[in-house]
């Protein structure tokens, strides 16, 4: 499947973050917080494109803005 | 003499720095289960084994590359601040993201311990690390801790002291691949041209952070003599690529050493997950929000109810008491009308103050806070703020104080200004006794809802302001936030506990203080010039009183109101201990309450007007203080002191004659 921002992912789906659209201030940070390219996500609840995931056993809620920078290569559902 | 030694308390935020520093050092900081409860340094001291041992805690920070202020200040102390030990407090159920930071500290070149705290979480998931091997592979002690219970705290202690009595500085660090690393060589050249800066910091320290675009650092090396050769060998290269590489090698590392160390390691919050697919749900979650807050609300009055009829009686029977013992006319109003009518009157609501704050810690504790923030994310979007200034909000009906000082986590500069002079609005405990005193006399039965309704238009009005402002005078889009979300954590009855009593306390020192100082003053105007009668018109409260008259009275308020409300300014309670000053001269009405429904100047309509104007009209002395220190210019601190009295006089003006319409009678 394609690559496309987090905000979009709906509960449930995992993926591997490809890429990181953002100033390098908050680039850093997201790097800080295990957020690289690789690293694999998990979306917990999804509220019109604002997310809770887990990422590294942590969870973290990103607003729609911030999910919208995190782009993301979507597993196929395991069912 | 005794050895001093200086160490700081760092790492990730929420991972139980305050927890550890508080038991060695006996202090009561706050404690929280979120992320950014302390934003300030804080030291204590604790005298272990002939050594006295100065401890900083600090802020928590996910990197040393400070994002916010209150990351600043974490990060400014370790490095400007020398201290001779720092110690990383990990969450060990937690590692891989925690350890991130220890590979920044280990470039730092200081000596380096490691806290594993939180191993009891570890340990019950059935994660097993051994710290030894963690140890080996760090370079660094590293010491398990539960910061909860103290264990391991001595451990940690021992290992302070001796690190400290060695006094080697930490050499170990990681290699970040052969470019990188010829990079860094470079750069490690061209620095240690300028003598000031080799001696003052590792260089492998100063490239790293030159690479990784620190703007602390750059403004260093700028002011060197090697600024340009710095620059030019800088230029030469892709520096958002290398930064990602850094921080790749950094998890590489860490991804080498966690599986030799500890088995699973991974936090696994399957409990934690599923209370948040119900709780930030997409429909459940503000309904399920609006309840919890309901609920608390209602816990506060029933449950203080009992406890405040005792303390009433109690000052009630020491009113009598004084009033029929004390002969001297003067001593006997002083003391009755003056410390009793006026402290007293205060001191009723302490146990409704007692438990908001019991109930706010165990918010604060639960885990739940950092979800209110993501739940309103989608409100606070429609306003043009983060979901982010959610949580000083909701800070804020506690104390404004410190609700203002923890928008420091606010990245953006105008996000955490409007989050700042919209705090005042929201109702803080002091604000409470003026609304139960005013909702308890005129409403009955009704008084829940009243008071319920008047939280709600504080928040309202915060939030058309934040909107207004964003509108006007600060323009701008909502930044994008990201924050971590804590596991749900029984919150300990000792955090509750000590919450409760560290602010509740406060507030009874208030009273015993600025409260009865204020009283004595409110006491003195309504008494004098010598030969009037206590608290009538020609008094110095009177004439005050009528001299605002004319800015009141459109409000449906008198003289006696209009004092009380000047007072007020210093501290909310004071309208409450002002009124049963002035209001003390009637004689055989025992409690204020009694009083204020007796006086035919209020009405219903009056009194809902007292309550909005109470609400929202500036906020007090020592939040004034906060707003101007946290924005660094009076003039912030003055405008919100001129639009909370403009926003303040039309909305009680406008209840005033809204109510008169509907309840009848003004
Ligand atoms: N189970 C367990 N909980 C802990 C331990 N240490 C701290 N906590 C809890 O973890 C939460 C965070 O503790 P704090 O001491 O406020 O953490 P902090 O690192 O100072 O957090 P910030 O000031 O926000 O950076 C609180 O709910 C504590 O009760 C521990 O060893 N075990
Ligand atoms: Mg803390």
């Amino acid at each position: 499947m394609a690559s496309c921002p987090l905000s979009l992912l709906s509960a449930g789906t995992t993926g591997k973050i490809t890429g990181v659209h953002a100033g390098e201030g908050l680039r850093r940070r997201l790097y800080a917080l295990g957020l690289i390219p690789e690293a694999t996500v998990t979306v917990v609840t999804r509220d019109r494109g604002s997310i809770i995931v887990s990422v590294c056993g942590c969870r973290y809620a990103l607003s729609r803005g911030m999910a919208m920078k995190v782009i993301i290569a979507p597993e196929v559902a395991a069912r | 003499m005794k050895k001093t030694i200086s160490v700081a308390l760092t790492g990730n935020p929420n991972v139980g720095k305050t927890t550890v520093f508080n038991t060695i050092t006996g202090s009561r900081q706050h404690v929280g289960n979120w992320p950014g409860v302390t934003v300030e340094k804080k030291t204590g001291r604790c005298e272990y084994a002939d050594t006295s041992i100065e401890v900083t805690d600090l802020p928590g920070t996910y990197s040393l590359t400070a994002y916010s202020a209150d990351e600043v200040i974490a990060r400014n102390f370790i490095i400007e601040d020398n201290p001779d030990v720092v110690v990383q407090v990990v969450d060990a159920s937690n590692l891989e993201r925690n350890l991130y930071l220890t590979m920044q500290l280990a470039e730092l070149g200081r000596p380096v311990i490691v806290a594993l705290n939180m191993v009891d979480v570890a340990e019950g998931r059935g994660d097993t690390i051994d710290e030894k091997r963690l140890s080996e592979l760090l370079a660094m002690p590293v010491v398990r801790t539960v910061g909860t219970s103290g264990r391991g705290l001595d451990r940690l202690l021992e290992t302070i002291i001796a690190v400290a009595a060695k006094g080697e500085k930490h050499t170990h660090t990681i290699g970040y691949g052969d470019e990188a690393e010829a990079l860094i060589s470079d750069l490690v050249r061209i620095l240690d041209d300028d003598p000031a800066l080799a001696g003052g910091y590792p260089l492998r320290w100063l490239a790293v952070r030159a690479i990784e675009g620190d703007s602390a650092v750059l403004a260093l090396i700028e002011k060197s003599s090697v600024a340009g050769a710095v620059q030019a060998r800088l230029q030469q290269i892709d520096l958002d690529e290398y930064e990602a590489l850094l921080a790749d090698k950094r998890y590489e590392a860490i991804g080498a050493i966690l599986p030799q160390a500890c088995t699973m390691c991974v936090r696994k919050m399957t409990g934690s997950d599923m209370i948040d697919r119900v709780v930030t749900n997409k429909y459940l979650g503000i309904p399920i929000f609006l309840a919890l807050m309901w609920g608390a609300f209602q816990l506060t009055f029933a449950v203080a109810e009992p406890f405040m009829a005792g303390i009433e009686y109690v000052f009630g029977w020491l009113g009598e008491v004084v009033a029929g013992s004390i002969g001297n006319e003067w001593l006997a109003s002083l003391l009755g009308d003056g410390v009793i009518g006026g402290v007293g009157g205060v001191f009723v609501f302490v146990p409704n103050i007692f438990i908001l704050f019991l109930i706010l810690s165990i918010l604060e504790g639960s885990g739940y806070l950092a979800r209110a923030a993501f739940i309103m994310d989608r409100l606070m979007y429609v306003i043009g703020l983060p979901g982010k200034s959610f949580i000083p909000m909701l800070m804020g009906f506690g104390c404004n104080v410190p609700a203002i000082m923890s928008t420091r986590t606010i990245e953006d500069d105008r996000d955490r200004l409007i989050t700042i002079l919209v705090n005042p609005f929201i109702s803080c405990g002091a604000r409470l006794p003026v609304y139960i005193l005013f909702a308890g006399v005129f409403f009955g039965r009704d008084a829940g809802n009243v008071i319920f309704g008047l939280y709600a238009l504080g928040i309202v009005v915060a939030i058309l302001s934040a909107k207004l402002f964003r509108c006007t005078i600060l323009p701008g889009e909502s930044s994008p936030f990201i924050m971590e979300m804590p596991p749900y954590r029984i919150p300990t009855i000792k955090n509750a506990m000590l919450n409760m009593w560290e602010k509740g306390s406060m507030y009874l020192k208030k009273a015993g203080g600025i409260i009865l100082i204020g009283s004595l003053i409110v006491w003195f105007l309504a008494s004098y010039p010598a030969g009037v009668e206590y608290g009538s018109e020609e008094s110095f409260a009177g004439m005050i009183g009528h001299l605002l008259e004319p800015l009141v009275s459109p409000l449906g308020l008198d003289w006696k109101i209009a004092v009380a409300l000047i007072f007020g300014f210093v501290a909310k309670e004071i309208v409450v201990s002002s009124l049963g000053v002035l209001y003390g001269a009637d004689e055989g009405s025992a409690a204020l309450s009694d009083a204020l429904l007796a006086d035919p100047a209020l009405s219903m309509a009056g009194a809902l007007a007292v309550m909005v104007f109470v609400l929202l009209y500036m906020p007090c002395v020592a939040t004034l203080g906060v707003i101007k220190k946290e924005t660094g210019s009076w003039r912030w601190a003055g405008f919100s002191v001129l639009y909370g009295l403009v926003v303040a006089w039309i909305l009680a003006f406008a209840t005033f004659h809204l109510a008169s319409y509907f309840l009848g009678g003004a």
